[in-house]
């Protein structure tokens, strides 16, 4: 196989995993780059997703089965890309393969070693809500069901003792600690970048209590409270007391005047979270506070239709940038702006902030690697053009998904479909390049 | 080896039952040797069936995968069933072992008796014992049967394209190349469909020698499935003509709802009141918004959401043609005063945003209300603070909302391809297939699958076109489902119970036979068929009731 | 609103008339009515051309030997045929009917599907043992007189569907003293039928509206005790088998009920007969069991695949030899089954057969292709 007929996809998540899985074929080999040690991205910590309220793993899970099946899908976990040079049809890209200590072939995921590892630390894919063993996958239900070791915390690799408990509780031998980086040099003819997005760092906005106030959630968090997989087990139970709410305020548009733009998502998770509330919590009282709703396209409005005023109270502020929210003896405090500029209290005991959809940290890092341009917002920038086109500003070099901005799941597909019919189209015409006689007609087949 | 060998050693089936240890995780709960001599001291009820029972260490394992390789060919067994663990597994990775021996993968089935056994069943001895029903079960089954064949087609890479707006011309394009022709089919006199202005690409398609444009052109037939369409046209003047293709795209575009239809907006034929389409192309047009006398008007309101509430949802891309067309006035005619009348704004992006700074700073009036109604040219608005204000206006501009396009029903019933709630092309899957249908081969770009802006129009319509690409790669061919649904022609009574049930359109009725017909290049194994059909008139392969029953009734003896 | 018919004496004969009268007009070409057999101790269905046959015929039989719809499959399985056909039949029959044109087994475009207010059925056994008794019993359930229960067909002692207003044209006699019989369209095909005589629709229908209502009063009080009953009897795994255990397989039922309609039926096929051991296996299992096995299965098999087309006409209780209340049995599940699914089996109101229609809630948490294609094009919320 040449350069010219294998692809880089860069980023395991539902864009990612879509496009490697139209592209992998006989004709054509993907690598596909994962900086965790799990693939299936965002959309796996989510226990359901909007609008059809479907069971997002069980949504994801075929896909990713798919994707480590693929016999030309090579799927390089917990790896990172080093560099990326040359030009469309022919870039080199160094990947370096974290040493992972256990053997992705031996291991059948058993989870023996978990119970005998003696150092516990904040896991943070389940948002630090609980801890985790310094050998572990992030949640259950990982895939490749693989665990890995956190180097610098294991007592054995970072030089504290001797300990050797994991590789003696496996069956298999799987567990090498021995085990070191790798370095990949591939050869390859276009590359996608799908690394997606974040969620903003709430902390920013210190009228809001994030931080402060135990009650208060940020949207991740909150969807991993409702998981059945999750740190409570999908028990919604508040941080601190584990006691039950009782009233739930969401504070829709927390970051979009930072950020200067709306995420056009948001609402629609928001009343996604009054939905779990209302599921888990029949007699919760549930109200959003916000400006706009913000629910386009023909799937959403009937969606929020469904818990306004049922399930939710809509509560109308003039000014999100004046909503505060703060700790009284019995609980939260939002203070809000309504609809004639007046001040309204409201009294609950959690608070969801609907946080704007931002750059990951490490995209501005990628981008630069990639000699790509970002956007205003510090997104990847596309369709230079006009023309929908996923091509980033390198030709050759094409994105997908919330990398490129905020977005949905669908539209995350279709990009990621777009992004593939781009780079199939790119090789073919590469390949017929080659088959084209001198006197540079081309050849119909 | 198995001893109750009954000498007639031509009709016997050479049976491998092969139990994976997964190391202690089922070799550790079950007894996997009891469960070995359990079956075989049965194995006298299995006429002309010869076992042969082994267990390993890890079946899936490479030297695992050699050593089933080996037993296969040198017991010349007939059929295989593995006992390890879930079928999402490693049921590919076995049948992938059969496919390298004279098995066929299709005589073989895996047994789960890690995930749905010693997994979950805490008492050994329950486990066992559970393990062996299970395995007896599917011994059963597996001796019922049959091989099963892929049969790979040819297939014919072009494409149609019904639409020639900006999804339909950016999927041509997408699409088009020396080893690929598209058929760009517009219903109209000419290309740029609804959105009112000349798109960029009308050039680049007219001048593409491998797009076939017809103009005045409807689609009139269809018969066929991915990689083989035969797609009849029907032009205006009468002409019919047949073309090939290997996938169809449908761009062919919306409508926008009328105003009036809520009744809370109502006006008359000379109430100066025009759509924002309408509005964009007289601006684009003439470069400024006159009333019917010729003069400037001095107000103008742009109504947003008008038809939301009717249709049930928002169109997302009305708030931003509303704020743009009003600066847009602004910055032609600074005399007239705008004022643009909104429910939610509902502008997500930066260029959202950026629309809104626009229509700000270009002095555009922006009222927010709880509702609004329109008399003649007096609206009526209610705001936030629960006050309500009557205002005229020399012209009122309603954003109507997106809806579908009036050929979407004929279309979806000649396609057999299912509309959704608001009566738009209904995607595959809203979120992992959003640009297919239950039609294989059939693809929706652009507003035809529900409002969105022009932007993710052609996003669609590239989304359309990598379907195509990736899939129907000149040269190679596709390989139909096997496991697909056959009718017994003497059972079928023609009751239709099939036709009814069946998303992907894959069954016909034989009208002059009475019967219901397969096609099986379409059907998908679902099922669904089978499950409604009283007389057993349908099977589905490899799933058959009598491989079904025998393995029910053998577990549950 | 409904045409008149003057009836003088005979209400049967009257009817007769009436359906002379069409074929002479030549507004349908054939007539399917009931005509008692040469032996007179029955009745057959006859399907006539010539309008002098009609005098020979009876517009209402006193008894239901053979399903009508059976009668109307038997014509028109292969194609609607090229003639205009009248059926006059009681309204379980037509039901069925309109059940078989859903299932593709009758075709109604070329039918006119005529119903009565019917009183009962004798039953057979009683009838052939007895006919001009049993004449004389129908006379009386006609006129509205009070017969005892056990005389009358079970099923018709319970039925609330006596009187159909939505086949295509119904003959109501019900609270009219005998001396007239409304003509009361059901769709346009039975406009079409009263226009071509000239009969115009103008009269109220009140006086047998409120005759109508008051004997379904009657009878859902009756319907209601009688599923009580059943209710009772079949309760739980053991009382099914005991209503049951006096069956002989013979199958009869089955052969009688207009909705059975499959080619082979799923019990006779290679599927369903066993491989020795698993009946051993039984045996040895539970100590025990009865053969031929598959018994309970053939009933409740029957039931799953026929109780949402149920009529309730009864066929199959008086075609069963061990006399079996199957029909009683079977009219008590259908009722359940159909609410369920809010269906009516034998309505001509176009609601698509349950099993072909998907309603959303029914598929929630089946993956979304499924539940959001609407096969058919008919999905209700």
């Amino acid at each position: 196989m040449t350069q010219a007929e294998s692809i880089l996809v860069i980023g395991a998540g539902i864009a990612g995993m879509k496009a490697s899985l139209m592209l992998a074929g006989p004709a054509r080999k993907v690598y596909l780059v994962e900086r965790l040690p799990i693939i299936g991205g965002k959309t796996i910590k989510n226990e359901e997703s909007f609008p059809n309220m479907e069971c997002s793993t069980c949504m994801v899970a075929p896909i990713q089965q798919a994707v480590l099946q693929n016999p030309h899908i090579e799927t390089l976990t917990y790896s990172a890309v080093e560099s990326i040079e040359g030009s469309a049809g022919d870039f080199s890209v160094s990947v370096r393969i974290k040493a992972r200590y256990v053997s992705l072939e031996a291991c059948i995921g058993c989870g023996m070693c978990f119970e005998v590892c003696p150092v516990t630390l904040p896991n943070e894919w389940e948002e630090s809500l609980i801890e985790k063993k310094a050998i572990y996958v992030p949640c259950s239900g990982s895939l490749p069901n693989v665990p890995v070791i956190d180097s610098e915390r294991c007592l054995k690799l970072n030089g504290t003792e001797e300990c050797n408990l994991c590789v003696e509780s496996c069956a298999f031998e799987a567990i090498n600690l021995e085990d070191e980086d790798r370095l990949l040099e591939l050869k390859v003819g276009a590359l996608i970048l799908a690394t997606g997005s974040e969620t903003f760092d709430l902390s920013a906005l210190p009228g809001l209590g994030y931080g402060a106030l135990p009650g208060v959630y940020s949207p991740m968090e909150f969807e991993r409270l409702f998981a059945s997989n999750g740190p409570t087990m999908g028990e919604i139970t508040l941080r601190g007391s584990g006691a039950v709410p009782d009233r739930v305020a969401i504070v829709h548009c927390a970051g979009r005047e930072e950020q200067g733009y709306c995420s056009g998502i948001c609402c629609m998770y928001s009343f996604k979270f009054v939905r779990f509330l209302k599921h888990k919590l029949p007699d919760v009282q549930v109200f959003n506070i916000h400006s706009d709703v913000c629910v386009p396209g023909k799937n959403y409005e009937d969606f929020f239709r469904s818990v306004n005023g049922g399930d939710t109270e809509m509560l109308f502020t003039s000014s999100i940038a004046d909503v505060h929210v703060s700790g009284t003896d019995s609980g939260l405090r939002v203070a809000y702006p309504d609809g004639g500029g007046v001040t309204a209290d409201l009294e609950v005991d959690m608070v969801i902030l609907a946080a704007a959809i931002i750059p990951a940290p490490l995209t501005a890092r990628l981008a630069e690697l990639a000699g790509v341009e970002l956007d205003d917002s510090g997104f990847i920038r596309t369709s230079l053009d006009g023309s929908g086109s996923m091509e980033t500003s390198r030709a050759g070099i094409f994105t997908a998904g919330t990398v490129e901005g905020p977005k949905d799941i669908q539209s995350t597909v279709i990009q990621a479909e777009s992004a593939a019919g781009q780079v199939a189209f790119l090789m073919s015409s590469m390949a017929d390049l080659t088959e084209r006689d001198p006197s540079g007609k081309s050849v119909k087949s | 080896m198995s001893e109750t060998g009954t000498g007639k050693t031509e009709m016997t089936a050479r049976v491998g039952v092969y139990l994976c240890e997964c190391g202690p995780n089922i070799a550790g709960k079950i007894d996997l040797d009891k469960v070995m001599a359990d079956i075989l001291s049965e194995s006298d009820r299995y006429r002309n069936v010869e076992l042969v029972i082994r267990r390993y260490g890890f079946l899936c394992s490479g030297p695992g995968k050699q050593y089933l390789e080996d037993e296969i060919k040198e017991n010349g067994l007939t059929h295989l069933v593995v006992a390890a663990c879930s079928p999402r597994d490693h049921d590919s990775t076995f049948m992938g072992v059969c496919a390298r021996t004279d098995l066929n993968p299709y005589l073989y089935r895996i047994v789960n008796i890690r995930e749905q056994c010693s997994w979950v069943i805490t008492d050994p001895e329950e486990a066992t014992e559970r393990a062996a029903t299970y395995i007896r079960g599917s011994i059963s089954r597996v001796l019922r049967q049959s091989s099963l064949f892929e049969k790979p087609l040819e297939i014919n890479p072009d494409a149609v394209v019904i639409g020639g707006g900006a999804a339909g011309m950016e999927a041509a394009l997408a699409l088009s190349s020396d080893l690929r022709r598209v058929f760009l089919v517009e219903k109209s006199a000419s290309l740029g469909g609804g959105c009112g202005i000349t798109m960029p690409q009308e050039k680049a398609v007219i001048e593409d020698p491998n797009v076939d444009i017809y103009l005045e052109t409807q689609m009139s037939s269809v018969i066929g499935f991915l990689g083989n369409f035969e797609i009849g046209l029907k032009s205006a003047d009468g002409k019919d003509e047949e073309i090939t293709a290997g996938a169809i795209i449908l761009a062919i575009g919306s409508d926008y709802s009328d105003p009036q239809e809520s009744g809370r907006i109502s006006f008359s034929e000379s109430d100066e009141v025009h759509i924002l389409a309408e509005a964009e192309r007289t601006l684009e047009a003439a470069g400024d918004l006159k009333l019917r006398d010729g003069t400037m008007p001095e107000t103008i309101a742009v109504v947003h959401c008008v038809g939301r509430e009717e249709q049930g949802y928002c169109s997302g891309v009305c708030c931003s043609s509303s704020l743009k067309l009003a600066a847009a006035i602004r910055r032609l005619s600074p005399e007239t005063a705008v004022t643009s009348v909104y429910r939610d704004l509902c502008l997500p992006g930066a260029d959202g945003e950026n629309v809104l700074r626009m229509a700000r700073e270009s002095g555009v009036e922006l009222i927010r209300t709880k509702g609004t109604s329109l008399s003649g040219m007096e609206l009526d608005l209610e705001k936030m603070d629960g006050t309500s204000e009557k205002r005229s206006f020399d012209m009122i501009i309603p954003a109507a909302a997106i809806v579908p396009a009036a050929d979407t029903v004929s279309l979806a019933e000649m396609l057999r391809i299912p509309l959704d709630e608001h009566g738009f092309f209904k995607e595959a899957h809203r979120m992992t297939d959003p640009a297919g249908t239950t039609t294989e081969g059939v693809f929706i770009a652009g507003t035809a699958h529900g409002p969105m802006s022009v932007m993710s129009s052609m996003r669609f319509a590239r989304a359309c076109a990598g379907q195509v690409l990736t899939r129907l790669v000149p040269g190679e061919r596709i390989v139909p489902e096997v496991k697909v649904t056959e009718i017994l022609e003497a059972y079928c009574t023609g009751c239709g119970n099939c036709l009814d049930v069946c998303v992907y359109g894959a069954i016909y009725a034989d009208t002059d036979r009475g019967i219901s017909v397969v096609n099986e290049a379409v059907c998908r194994g679902c099922g669904n068929c089978f499950a409604s059909c009283p007389s057993g008139a349908l099977r589905t392969r490899h799933f058959t009731n009598e491989q079904i029953f025998r393995e029910v009734d053998e577990a549950l003896r | 609103m409904a045409a008149v018919l003057p009836v003088g004496s005979d209400l049967s004969g009257a009817m007769n008339r009436f359906l002379k009268t069409i074929l002479e007009k030549d507004i349908v070409d054939a007539v399917l009515m009931p005509m008692k057999v040469p032996s007179g101790d029955s009745f057959a269905w006859i399907i006539m051309s010539d309008s002098s046959i009609v005098d020979d015929a009876e517009a209402m039989a006193p008894v239901m030997p053979v399903q009508g719809a059976r009668a109307l499959r038997s014509l028109t399985r292969k194609g609607e045929g090229s003639i205009r056909v009248l059926a006059l039949m009681r309204p379980c029959e037509i039901r069925a009917a309109i059940e078989l044109s859903k299932l593709g087994q009758v075709k109604t475009e070329n039918l006119i599907l005529a119903a009565y207010d019917c009183p009962g059925a004798v039953p057979m056994d009683s009838f052939v043992s007895d006919p001009s008794s049993g004449e004389d019993l129908f006379r009386k359930m006609l006129a509205g007189e009070d017969v005892s229960a056990g005389e009358v067909k079970p099923s018709c002692t319970s039925c609330v569907e006596f009187s159909m207003t939505d086949a295509d044209l119904h003959f109501g006699h019900f609270g009219l003293g005998g001396t007239e019989v409304l003509l009361i369209p059901g769709s346009p095909k039975g406009m079409e039928i009263l226009e071509a005589l000239e009969l115009p629709a103008d009269r109220e229908t009140s006086i047998w509206d409120e005759a109508v209502r008051k004997r379904r009063e009657k009878q859902v009080a009756s319907r209601d005790a009688a599923f009580e009953e059943t209710g009772e009897n079949i309760r739980g795994v053991q009382g099914m088998l005991n209503v049951f255990a006096d069956c002989i397989s013979c199958r009869n039922c089955r052969a009688a009920c207009p909705i059975c309609y499959c080619r082979l039926c799923h019990f006779e096929s290679e599927t369903a007969k066993q491989d020795p051991n698993s009946r051993l296996d039984s045996a040895v299992t539970r100590g025990g069991i009865s053969l031929p096995a598959d018994r309970m299965l053939f009933h409740t098999g029957r039931m799953t695949h026929m109780s949402l087309s149920c009529v309730s006409c009864g066929q199959c209780s008086d075609a069963c030899p061990a006399d079996i209340p199957v029909a009683q049995v079977f009219s008590f599940v259908a009722d359940r089954t159909q609410k369920a699914f809010e269906y009516s089996a034998g309505r001509n109101d176009g609601d698509p057969l349950p099993l072909r229609s998907f309603m959303k809630s029914e598929l929630s948490g089946i993956h979304e292709m499924v539940s959001d294609a609407e096969p058919g094009g008919h999905a209700h919320e």
